[in-house]
């Protein structure tokens, strides 16, 4: 029965239906004034807390809401790692988020496996896509199911983990093409922590690095940057100096008071040929190490060093000298140093540098902050929590040889590192996957693995899912908690969303192993939910000002030297005349970030190149080869061979020809196909995993392309007005 | 009395790590516009880090130096504006009517500095890539100047709620997405006309020069060199 008051609003929308329903261009979405939620309070901008997902260093982050839409992303100021700063890839997360290409639903596989082609399908007919062969996998053997991801931090971790374990199925591999195993296995030898150590580069007045890429890629770059940044300039009467060795003048180099061109593998020596130096000078207190080392560091006089590395022998000892008189000073080795054939030894060689300075645990020197406190209550399963840094290319190598052999009925992949882009191709990543029966993919955009999938789940990104993470190194014991600070996009779930629901489907074991109803009620019973401190948590963006405790250095020193292997690198110098330099780019990390304009478009800091890769060769180089700048040219190693445009550096070593990562994508989006090829395919498949693994040769070849650079639009100033 | 907003780029700090280029495109919503178009020089970001080379290997050494609009106190670009689009604000700010605005692109011509880009197009951002955009200010269209503003909606905002709490703005409670950003702390944004602001204090600093100074355009923007050897 109508009341009154009911048959005058039926009138009313009687009324407005036939008075505007004729109207096609009725707005849409309109925005509620009387009580507006609290995200579309117009004019208004919110800030919520949050974890930057663009690279493993796990900066803390604030994003600018207003009307419901994430406006910019700045540095957490109240975040150890970042300390309120944010480098240009975090800058760019908000374009991954609003990304056209961005995957908005679930995809079933339409064409021939290995298309890339892709129909939309719904949320339950994609769960139901999983659960049955997963079930049957379970059923019938389930250890034939294989998990692929990057390195998973913070309770999804543990989700992952747990559903592993409870299926049956110890396949758990995780890969990250910039590992730190190198620093890794020299911390054990040397130290006795298998850990990363924190560079406390802030208090440092002397800072050495080998081949450093602290402030451009390393394992925390805006961390070390502004580090680097305390240490120049905020003490009233001392300014740190910078020395730097290496192949090539790199952004991190560039900022160096001293530059020191070293051949290619060589960091190791350079470091032994200073240890050496301070042994035989005793400049150190007489340490124990000191004393048992004087023996072994005899065959690195600094004229032999110089006979090896290039490096002057009055450098050598003018910079042991400097080093030693003004400590607290600390090393730092970095990627181009830990990559090669020998990383261990480079690492381990730096790391003594740190040992004989008598700087270990110091502030100014390295320690190893602890970062298990903060999961120790799961006891077994804290390494879950926080994996090890490694690249893991060790269990991607076995897992690929049982794909090929048939020894995988199901995949499920995750993150973004990658592999059929980041792996050499001759491993054949691709065509073992293609062996998997059934590949799931849980992924924001097709890229040249994900389009492998049989079934690809969307996922939302960093700025949309509940998480945790800590920091690989400049954590200070500190857990970062990351919240949806934008309503999901699109209709996206995430991974640890769904294997709790797979696992309650599954029954059993699992469901025991994973008891939570969703991932926030995982998060929820670790942080003490509502009401139990997590909304100040959240709103802080993590659990920060713990004391942290720091692991004490097992064994100060060994005592033994590192020894290096002598392992030599592939390709035979007549043919191959120049060693292969391979860098993280600046820009786009490990190529994750090829599909985001502004980091196409965001001139490298060395060539000012932009949207396209390149070769970096010495001027000289180039010359004796009849090569000038911007030439195409073939680069031909023993295991592949790609095009690239030709770019001066004129402080690069004679010998070597460098080479950003990151472009010469074929399935990650128009933004990034067709930028030039990609240098992973130059690297041999070995046992161990290297970037400085391969000699290449250059050949002129005719491109269709040329290499665009942002010169100085303004001419040349001079350069010595601003030294 | 009026602010004088200033910025120091210590370049003893600065890695040229270009964070504040892609800070300054975020906050600015600055289009992007393809390898094409970046050939041409028609590259819209409003802040670029010059990269110098000197010296020859093994010595060769890179010097990056960031170049945002220097908003000078005597400007040149602002004299040769046919329409007034370019003018001095209250607060000595170089600003942009865009709608005043007819494209002579006399003024980008006058700026000894080239920080002035130009709206070739208009520029199309892909949904929903727009979605990204910041309602504190417009998009350009074509036929249009446009330059580094010291993040002028930053100030609008710093002055409203300064002015909301009647109190005066805060040292440091103003900073533009570049500064905000920078990960090494190159970057300081104050107000010159405060005795005892950061920035007054840090361009007392012996190293202090400006770029082309010969010029008397007066920047406001004022750069520190960099430094050698171990101690001040």
């Amino acid at each position: 029965m109508l009341d009154r008051r009911q048959f005058l609003k039926l009138g009313g929308a009687t009324a407005f239906a036939t008075l505007f329903g004729g109207c096609d261009k009725v707005q849409k979405k309109l925005i509620p004034f009387v009580i507006p939620p609290e995200n579309y309070v117009l004019g208004e901008a919110l800030w919520y807390a949050s974890v930057c997902g663009q690279c493993p260093a796990g900066c803390g982050v604030v994003v600018r809401m207003s009307e419901g839409r994430a406006k910019k992303i700045e540095g957490n100021p109240l975040h150890p790692v970042n300390r309120g700063k944010l480098c240009a890839r975090g800058q760019a997360a908000l374009q991954a988020l609003y990304h056209p290409e961005r995957l908005s639903r679930p995809m079933k596989l339409s064409g021939a496996r290995g298309s890339g082609t892709y129909a939309p399908i719904s949320w339950e007919e994609a769960l139901s896509l999983l659960m049955a062969p997963l079930k049957k996998v379970k059923a019938e053997a389930p250890a034939s199911l294989l998990m692929l991801t990057d390195p998973i931090r913070g309770h999804a971790g543990l989700v992952a983990g747990r559903f592993m374990k409870a299926f049956g199925s110890k396949h758990r591999v995780a890969w990250d093409p910039f590992g730190a195993d190198a620093m890794l296995s020299a911390n054990a030898a040397v130290h006795g922590v298998r850990d990363l150590p924190e560079h406390d580069l802030a208090n440092a007045r002397y800072l050495l690095s080998f081949s450093g890429d602290f402030l451009e890629t390393g394992i925390s770059p805006v961390h070390y940057a502004g580090a680097y940044g305390r240490m120049r300039g905020d003490r009233e009467t001392i300014r740190g100096k910078f020395v730097h060795f290496g192949p090539r003048l790199s952004m991190t180099a560039a900022a160096a008071d001293l530059f020191l061109p070293c051949a290619p593998g060589t960091e190791g020596i350079v470091a032994l040929g200073i240890a050496h130096v301070m042994v035989r000078d005793r400049l150190t207190a007489a340490s124990s190490a000191a004393g048992r080392l004087a023996d072994d560091l005899a065959a690195y006089s600094p004229e032999e060093v110089e006979k090896k590395t290039g490096v002057h022998a009055h450098d050598v000892v003018a910079v042991a000298e400097e080093f030693v008189r003004n400590q607290p000073g600390v090393a730092i080795p970095g990627t181009g140093a830990a990559t090669g054939p020998d990383g261990a030894f480079h690492c381990a060689a730096v790391a003594l540098l740190n040992v004989l300075a008598g700087n270990v645990g110091k502030p100014g020197g390295v320690s190893f902050p602890n970062r298990t406190p903060a999961f120790a209550k799961y006891g077994a399963e804290a390494s879950l929590l926080a994996p090890s840094p490694e690249s893991g290319y060790a269990g991607v190598r076995e897992a690929i040889g049982k794909m090929r052999g048939g020894a995988f009925r199901m995949a499920i992949l995750s993150g973004a590192t990658n592999p059929a882009f980041t792996l050499p191709p001759s491993l054949g990543f691709g065509e073992a996957l293609s062996k998997v029966p059934f590949v799931v993919a849980f992924a924001s955009f097709l890229d040249e693995t994900t389009s492998r999938a049989d079934l690809v789940l969307p996922v939302p990104t960093a700025l949309e899912a509940w998480g945790d993470d800590i920091a690989p190194v400049g954590h200070s014991g500190a857990v970062t908690l990351c919240q949806p600070v934008v309503e999901p996009f699109h209709d996206t779930r995430s991974m640890p969303d769904v294997l709790i629901a797979a696992a309650g489907e599954l029954g059993g074991g699992l469901a025991k192993a994973l008891p939570w109803r969703s991932f926030k009620d995982c998060l929820d019973q670790a942080y003490g939910g509502p009401g139990g401190g997590m909304e100040t948590a959240l709103q802080r963006g993590g659990i920060f000002g713990e004391s942290s405790s720091t692991q004490s250095p097992g064994r100060t020193a060994s005592g033994v030297l590192p020894k290096a292997t002598g392992r030599p690198i592939e390709g035979d110098p007549k043919t191959f005349p120049l060693e292969l330099h391979l860098f993280p780019s600046v820009t786009l990390y490990d190529g994750r970030g090829a599909n985001l304009p502004w980091l196409q478009e965001m001139p490298d800091p060395i060539t000012t190149a932009v949207w396209r890769n390149w070769v970096e060769v010495n001027p000289k180089t180039a010359a004796g080869l009849g090569l000038a700048d911007g030439d195409g040219v073939t680069v031909t190693s023993p295991s592949g061979k790609i095009t690239a445009h030709v770019a001066f550096n004129p402080g690069i070593a004679p010998d070597v020809a460098a080479m950003p990562l990151g472009q010469g994508h074929t399935r990650y989006g128009k933004t990034a196909n067709g930028r030039g090829e990609n240098p992973f395919a130059l690297l041999p498949a070995g046992e161990t995993y290297a970037l400085q693994a391969t000699r290449v040769a250059l050949s002129k070849t005719k491109l269709p392309a040329r290499l665009v650079r942002f010169a100085n639009p303004e001419g040349q100033w001079k350069i010595s007005n601003l030294m | 009395m009026s602010p004088k907003w200033a910025m120091a780029i210590d370049l003893d700090r600065c890695t040229g790590c270009g964070a504040c280029v892609v800070a300054c495109v975020a906050e600015n919503n600055i289009p992007v516009v393809g390898e094409a178009e970046v050939e041409k020089g028609r590259l819209m970001q409003w802040l670029r880090v010059a990269r110098y080379w000197d010296g020859e290997y093994p010595e060769a050494q890179a010097i990056y130096l960031p170049v945002p609009c220097m908003q000078c106190e005597r400007a040149p670009c602002e004299t040769v504006c046919p329409v007034y689009a370019t003018y001095h604000n209250e607060d000595g700010l170089n600003a942009m009517v865009y709608n005043r605005c007819v494209g002579t692109r006399y003024c980008a011509n006058n700026c000894p500095y080239s920080v002035r880009v130009f709206n070739w197009y208009d520029h199309k951002w892909e949904k929903p890539l727009d979605e990204q955009l910041s309602p504190d200010l417009t998009t350009r269209s074509r036929g249009v100047m446009e330059k580094c503003t010291f993040c002028i909606q930053r100030i609008r905002r710093a002055k409203e709620t300064a002015a909301g709490e009647m109190r005066e703005i805060r040292d440091g409670e103003v900073v533009p997405a570049c500064v905000q950003t920078c990960p090494p702390g190159a970057l300081l944004f104050g107000d010159l006309s405060d005795p005892h602001s950061g920035i007054t204090r840090k361009l007392k600093d012996p190293r202090r020069f400006r770029l082309m100074e010969h010029l008397g355009t007066e920047p406001r923007v004022a750069y520190l060199k960099r430094q050698k050897g171990a101690g001040r």
